[in-house]
């Protein structure tokens, strides 16, 4: 019974530790299960495009080889469409190339997300940081296709990507190449250079193994790209006839004028033109160069067009020669630009004196720049030069007016004016020459204008002095050629009861007095009774009907002369 | 003594901003010319078959462009410069069908590389000075609206109808080049 007892109890603790054992070991391996899931998640996502290859690439978290597989979405920022992710479903490896999905555009912004899936088991989502593809994608390797010449390598360059790339399509003409070349025997010899697609390295030496590699650039963007193998090729041997060299292009008057350099005789050159955005397509435009008309089979190491034979613009020129051996290869294009060569004429100066202390300038174009069209392709200014005549210290400036004036300067001077064109704000600093000098005087100055206002007044105010001298001399000579009957001015007071207006006027009234005839002493008491009126009156009324100019002081007794005197007469 | 100071600072500021400025007057005189030339080229070419207007295609303009807005210069250069470059792009390719001429298609071809021949050393200056301008963002939106050009020319095999619709498109860009130009001033 005990032992029935005790072994059911033993079987009822095996049971208890069997379920505590199989609770835990369940346990665990749930504990186990959640670790693993959080273990699931992709780390380290990473894109990598490259022309029109996408890529992603990431790292499993989980270390264990389990079957885990990763599947990934994307969609365009902002939507809200998530969408599979071509060659990136189900992959258990840690990268895909998803360079199939077909985006519409590289220059939105996309958003990625990826996640880790096992069994019924899926990882959260690790979504990566939206991007544009086209500012995340590299530039690939260029195609390159070598020609070889004796002394050049001609190349043939195709953009990185395919005709057809998405990721360049508007890129595809701003691409420029970078060449590394050297010397198979010594690659210390190198040497890069900048390139079209289309265009020749030179300065090679024949029968040499050269090899190069090219890589593409957006220089604009900042952006460089992979580098092209390494691809060799030998340069031919020497070519019997040479290309000319040292091309140089310069301007004269009308024409230009081409010249070269060509070691023999007796060879004919011709000479081609191209516009220079051709260089910018890929491709051959061998069929664009064209013939310079007046350099056809010329004889001699230069030939002259005409300037209206180039419109304004960029061109490169490049010259054969040819002989009885054969042709030579083509020289190095020359790049030429025609506004580089424009001459711009002096300007015609005009000088004018308006006031004294300044001048009136008047530029004007000389009359074979009206016919050029320099002044409609480029703003003129101008640098005019100001010195007085007397002393060498000249004066700069920079007008863009063509009528201006010259101010604060001393009159009655001789000022010089020369001017010269320049393209305004020009970086390559293209003038003309100096125009002829022109000088003018100022007009007569301000001091003199002061004098002659001084002088004006003086004149108006010494005239009444003038007057007054004058009159004062007058008088004098009246005074002592015509002597006034006036009474001398002792005598005023003797006259105090008259006014003396009357006295000075005397001489304009005749002062009549009563006059008789004596004829007997009858009469003389007459005369007498008629001046008892006033007794001095009559004393010096009788003396001065007779004696105008005599005065005497005596009163009576000159009074009684005349009387006596009077009555001598009339008895007599 | 503050008096004087003031004056010298205030001739100073004019002189610099005029020293600035003068750097971009050259330019403008010339994109302005430029601007001129390319449309009177292009209004030579005949604009035919009208019926191939009657489609509305979209684009995707760049808001930028349809609604004028403020462009600092700098920004300005760089946009002008993605025009042009992409304008010359498009006229490059295939336009046999339409019986344009070839030497009017040439001439402006020169026009807009010579532009751009002008606006390369500015356009390199401010690519060294600058960090993260607005102008990156509107050149994006230039070089999406492009592609779509391309690719619908692309699509429909080069033909008159594609070459009508994408030549109104060059004439109104012409026009916002024509008004970006008023920037340049500054």
């Amino acid at each position: 019974m005990v032992q029935s007892v005790k072994r059911k109890q033993g079987w009822h603790l095996l049971q208890c530790l069997g379920k505590v054992f199989s609770w835990r070991a369940s346990l665990s391996w749930v504990l186990e299960g959640l670790g693993g899931e959080a273990n699931l998640k992709p780390e380290n996502v990473e894109i990598h495009i490259i022309d029109d290859n996408f890529f992603l690439k990431w790292n499993s978290s989980s270390e264990s080889v389990r079957n885990v597989t990763f599947s990934a979405d994307y969609q365009i920022l902002g939507t809200d469409n998530w969408k599979k992710l071509p060659g990136c479903q189900n992959t258990t490896s840690t990268n895909c190339n998803f360079s199939s999905v077909e985006l519409k555009n590289v220059f939105e912004k996309i958003e990625l997300r990826i996640r880790a899936e096992e069994g019924n088991n899926t990882s959260i989502w690790y979504e990566v940081e939206p991007f544009v593809p086209f500012l995340e994608a590299q530039i690939g390797p260029p195609d390159v296709h070598l020609e070889a010449e004796d002394k050049a390598i001609i190349l043939s360059i195709s953009p990185p990507g395919t005709e057809d790339s998405i990721m360049w399509a508007t890129d595809r003409l701003n691409f420029r190449y970078s060449v590394v070349i050297w010397k198979n025997s010594s690659s210390l010899e190198e040497r890069t250079e900048t390139v079209f697609p289309e265009d020749k390295i030179y300065k090679l030496s024949p029968e040499i193994t050269y090899c190069l590699k090219v890589k593409a650039e957006l220089p604009l963007q900042s952006r460089v790209g992979y580098y092209s193998p390494v691809y060799c090729i030998n340069t031919t041997e020497r070519h019997n006839v040479p290309s000319p060299e040292n091309i140089q292009i310069n301007a004269d008057n009308q024409v230009f004028v081409l010249k070269w350099d060509y070691p023999y005789e007796n060879t004919t050159f011709r000479a081609q033109w191209l516009r220079a955005f051709f260089k910018k397509i890929p491709g051959k435009h061998s069929g664009k160069w064209k013939q310079i008309l007046n350099c056809e089979n010329v004889t001699t190491t230069r030939c002259v067009f005409p300037r209206n034979a180039f419109p304004s613009g960029i061109y490169y020129v490049r010259v054969q020669a040819s002989n009885g051996n054969g042709t030579s290869f083509w020289s190095e294009e020359k790049k030429f630009y025609i506004e580089m060569k424009t001459v711009i004429f002096p300007p015609v100066i005009s000088l004018k004196s308006i006031t004294d202390d300044s001048l009136h300038v008047s530029v004007g174009a000389s009359e074979e720049s009206e016919n050029t069209s320099v002044n409609q392709l480029y703003p003129l200014i101008y640098e005019v030069i100001f010195w007085e005549n007397t002393s060498n210290a000249e004066r700069k400036v920079l007008e863009k007016r063509t009528e201006f004036t010259f101010l604060d300067l001393k009159p009655l001077t001789v000022y010089c004016v020369k001017a010269r064109a320049l393209i305004e704000n020009d970086r390559r600093n293209k003038s003309s020459s100096f125009s002829d000098t022109v000088c003018e005087k100022t007009k007569p100055g301000d001091t003199s204008k002061t004098w002659l206002k001084a002088g004006i007044c003086t004149a108006l105010f010494s005239i009444p002095v003038v007057i007054y001298v004058v009159r004062l001399f007058l008088r004098c000579v009246n005074y002592v050629f015509f002597p006034s009957s006036k009474p001398p001015s002792s005598v005023d007071e003797y006259f105090s009861d008259q006014p003396l207006k009357n006295l000075l006027l005397s001489t304009s009234e005749e002062q009549t007095e009563r006059c008789f005839i004596i004829e007997n002493a009858s009469i003389i008491t007459e005369i007498e009774e008629t001046n008892e009126i006033d007794e001095v009156h009559k004393k010096y009324n009788s003396q001065t009907s007779q004696d105008s100019g005599n005065y005497s002081n005596e009163d009576e007794n000159s009074g009684s002369k005349i009387s006596e005197e009077f009555l001598q007469q009339d008895s007599v | 003594m503050t008096y004087r100071c003031l004056l010298q600072m205030v001739l100073l500021l004019c002189f610099s901003t005029t020293a600035l400025s003068m750097n971009y007057s050259l330019l403008r005189f010339q994109q302005r010319k430029s601007v001129a030339v390319c449309q009177k080229l292009l209004r030579q070419l005949p604009s035919t078959p009208q019926h191939c207007l009657e489609v509305r295609m979209d684009f995707q303009v760049p808001e930028e462009i349809k609604q004028a807005q403020q462009f600092r210069k700098e920004d300005a250069v760089l946009v002008i410069y993605e025009m042009l470059q992409q304008i010359f792009s498009i006229l490059t390719r295939d336009f046999s069908s339409t019986g344009w001429s070839e030497t009017i298609i040439e001439d402006l071809l020169v026009e807009l590389h010579g532009q751009m021949n002008h606006l390369e050393p500015i356009q390199k200056e401010i690519m060294l000075k600058k960090n993260c301008t607005t102008g990156d963002m509107t050149v994006l939106h230039l070089k999406k609206y492009y592609f779509n050009l391309g690719q619908y020319l692309k699509s429909m095999e080069y033909n008159s109808c594609a070459w009508t619709v994408v030549r109104v498109q060059m004439l109104m860009n012409f026009s916002f080049l024509k008004s970006l130009t008023g920037y340049l001033h500054d």
